[in-house]
């Protein structure tokens, strides 16, 4: 049966040879470049907080480079491959067979169905999830440098933390759960609908709604997010804006946290000295840092030194930051606890066809 | 007797309706077997039952003394060919037979290169290219091939011309020769059966209207044309299974063990269509609001 389940995996097997093919020689031909230009940048010789200036310059000329386009491209793929191989590898799995009345020649050879299933679900499935998982670690591979920039304190464009959504669906082990569970999802929907087509239509809503929902409202939520309230002025290059009819209300939002590097912010808002939310602009600050013309017409902060004063007057007026966030540490745990998730869910979809298959012809 | 399938009580319900509903029949081994009946009866719910590609809804099956698609074991010892002959259109003829190789460990690949060989098929032909006859004939070759004890056949003609329908029965005959295998073989063309079968079976709505071997029935039944009278006066013994009345004559189909001796009758033998006709004819008369006919080959 697995020399079998191989023979009808051919096409299959050669699509994705040449996908990681093709991927690779993208890679290939311009991750040594980007390299090259981050050396260039003198960013393989800095220590510590010396690259920062030089981690925010080559991460600014990424926007302006193609390795931008790369990078977006590449990401793309990997996010897509899981949803193309539960649509062009699950759903027509079962489907097919009972649509072109194969099923009948197959499942009268001398192999029960729960063997056929069995050989068919580990070929495909573990395909999936090698596939995936070898698109994920060559797009590592080439992304170091940015990712490396990113840990030095830059984050602009596409350099972006281990946690942002893009980043955290396409590196680590996170493409194994999906390739795992949309593959299965794909076989499931084909048993149920019996139809090739409407299965994959199928396939495709149910992951894209998953895909979606994970990163909003699940996995903020996979560990309790811990709390800091911080000073205003420690929040580095999170700029305040004010809002508001003559700028009596203001907004500030971290976008780091100080000896948190790469923590995953999920919320965060200045809190008065009771320590609840704020946005009113203390009296005294309103026209504070701003310029003639701007200011309490709500034109902005003077260049330069305007925000900070803003900042600095907010500060003494007691006004703090509170900030609700996963610390960086937890990223391999996350990781872990989502590709289970969705290993667990393959496996029930799995588990289901087995009992499913018995009663179709 | 044994029972190359056995079924009690069995009955199919899709959501709507009962495709088959409380069949209870045995069909015994060391026969060519046509099971015969109008579309509906339940012929093709019958055979999937038969062969695990449908579990009952009620009842029981058993072939060959086990239950449908058991087990590998059970699966090896039934070969079966369905109503589409389905083979994988992108796969060639030789992957076909590589399949079967695979995984049957009875495989017989000289009787499988053999068939391919005769039949003319380019092993390196996609199947999806191939005339509906010679698909058929790659179905049938894969079933053989496993070297089941019961080949099971599901209406396998009905989409094929009258030259490949010829051919696709003589192959079979020929291996059912060389083979010791039973064959349960449905259709509702009485002319190919008469053709293949020693054993038939009738059934129409899911009830077994006759069964038994061809040369028994042939030589049980028989026509009685006369003047006209009641069948109510016939002898015991004798069974009318259909009549049919003008104003003066009488034309009766019986059925009797022993000899007709009343003069009065003229005695004709009947063939297997007319008998297996005057059997789905008499069930109709239960059923009266479908009324099937049969096609005729050609």
């Amino acid at each position: 049966m697995i020399r079998f389940g191989m023979l009808q995996f051919r096409i299959q097997a050669i699509t994705a040879a040449v996908t990681l093919a093709a991927f690779a020689v993208l890679l290939a031909a311009t991750g040594p470049h980007l390299a090259s230009t981050y050396a260039a940048d003198g960013l393989d010789i800095c220590h510590g907080s010396s690259c920062l200036s030089p981690a925010t310059y080559f991460t600014a000329s990424l926007a302006r480079s193609p390795y931008d386009v790369v990078f977006l491209l590449s990401t793309g793929i990997i996010l897509l491959a899981p949803a193309v191989i539960g649509l062009f590898w699950g759903a027509p799995l079962i489907a097919r067979e009972l649509e072109t009345g194969t099923a009948a020649l197959a499942w009268n050879q001398s192999v029960t169905r729960t063997r056929w299933l069995a050989v068919k679900l580990a070929i495909g499935g573990l395909t999936a999830m090698a596939v995936t998982e070898a698109l994920s670690l060559m797009q590592t591979w080439w992304a170091v440098p940015i990712s490396q920039a990113v840990a030095d304190g830059s984050g602009a464009g596409v350099a972006q933390s281990r946690f942002s959504q893009l980043n955290f669906a396409t590196h680590g082990i996170t493409p194994l759960g999906y390739a795992a569970f949309a593959f299965a999802l794909g076989v499931t929907a084909g048993a149920l609908i019996r139809r090739t087509v409407p299965a994959m239509a199928v396939t495709l809503a149910i992951f894209a709604a998953l895909q979606v929902a994970m990163p909003l409202w699940v996995r903020p939520n996979l560990a309790p997010p811990d709390h800091t309230v911080i000073p205003v002025t420690a929040l580095g290059g999170a700029g305040p804006s004010q809002t508001g009819p003559g700028g009596d209300t203001f907004s500030l939002y971290a976008l780091t946290i100080p000896g948190q590097p790469g923590a995953w912010i999920l919320s965060s808002g200045p809190v008065n000295t009771a320590g609840q939310a704020t946005s009113t602009t203390p009296v005294a600050c309103a026209s504070v840092g701003t310029g003639p013309g701007g200011g309490p017409q709500g034109n902005g902060f003077l260049p330069g030194q305007g925000p900070a004063a803003f900042v600095g007057c907010l500060a003494s007026h007691g006004i703090r930051e509170a900030i609700t966030y996963q610390p960086a540490s937890r990223y391999w745990r996350f990781q872990l606890t989502e590709t289970a998730i969705y290993l667990a869910l393959a496996l029930a979809l799995a588990g289901y066809c087995f009992r499913r298959l018995r009663r179709l012809s | 007797m044994n029972a190359v399938i056995a079924a009690s009580g069995l009955g199919k319900q899709y959501r709507h309706a009962w495709a088959l509903r409380d069949c209870t029949l045995a069909i015994p081994e060391g026969h060519v077997v046509g099971l015969v009946g109008p579309n509906g009866a339940g012929k093709t719910t019958l055979l999937r039952l038969a062969t695990g590609m449908l579990m009952p809804t009620r009842g029981t099956i058993t072939v060959l003394g086990e239950r449908p698609a058991a087990g590998p074991a059970q699966l090896a010892r039934v070969g079966f060919v369905a109503q589409d002959t389905a083979v994988y259109a992108r796969m060639t003829v030789a992957d076909h037979l590589r399949l079967g190789a695979w995984l049957n460990p009875g495989w017989d690949d000289d009787l499988a290169r053999q068939r391919i060989g005769q039949l003319a098929l380019d092993p390196k032909q996609r199947a999806g290219s191939l005339s509906g006859g010679q698909r058929a004939q790659l179905a049938l070759t894969l079933a053989m091939a496993k070297r089941p004890e019961l080949l099971i056949l599901d209406e396998p003609v009905a989409s094929l011309d009258p030259l490949a329908r010829r051919e696709f029965l003589q192959g079979l005959m020929e291996t059912v020769a060389e083979q010791r295998l039973s064959v349960v073989l449905s259709s509702h063309l009485v002319a190919d059966l008469e053709r293949v079968c020693d054993y038939v079976v009738v059934l129409v709505a899911s009830r077994v209207r006759v069964a038994g071997e061809v040369s028994d029935l042939l030589a049980s039944h028989h026509r009685l044309s006369g003047p006209r009278r009641a069948p109510g006066s016939l002898p015991a013994g004798q069974e009318v299974i259909t009549e049919s009345h003008t104003d003066k004559q009488t034309s009766l189909l019986v059925r009797t063990d022993g000899p007709v001796l009343d003069p009065a009758w003229a005695v004709k033998p009947v063939s297997l269509e007319d008998l297996v006709l005057a059997y789905m004819r008499r069930a109709g008369d239960d059923a009266p609001a479908r009324r099937q006919h049969l096609g005729v080959a050609s």
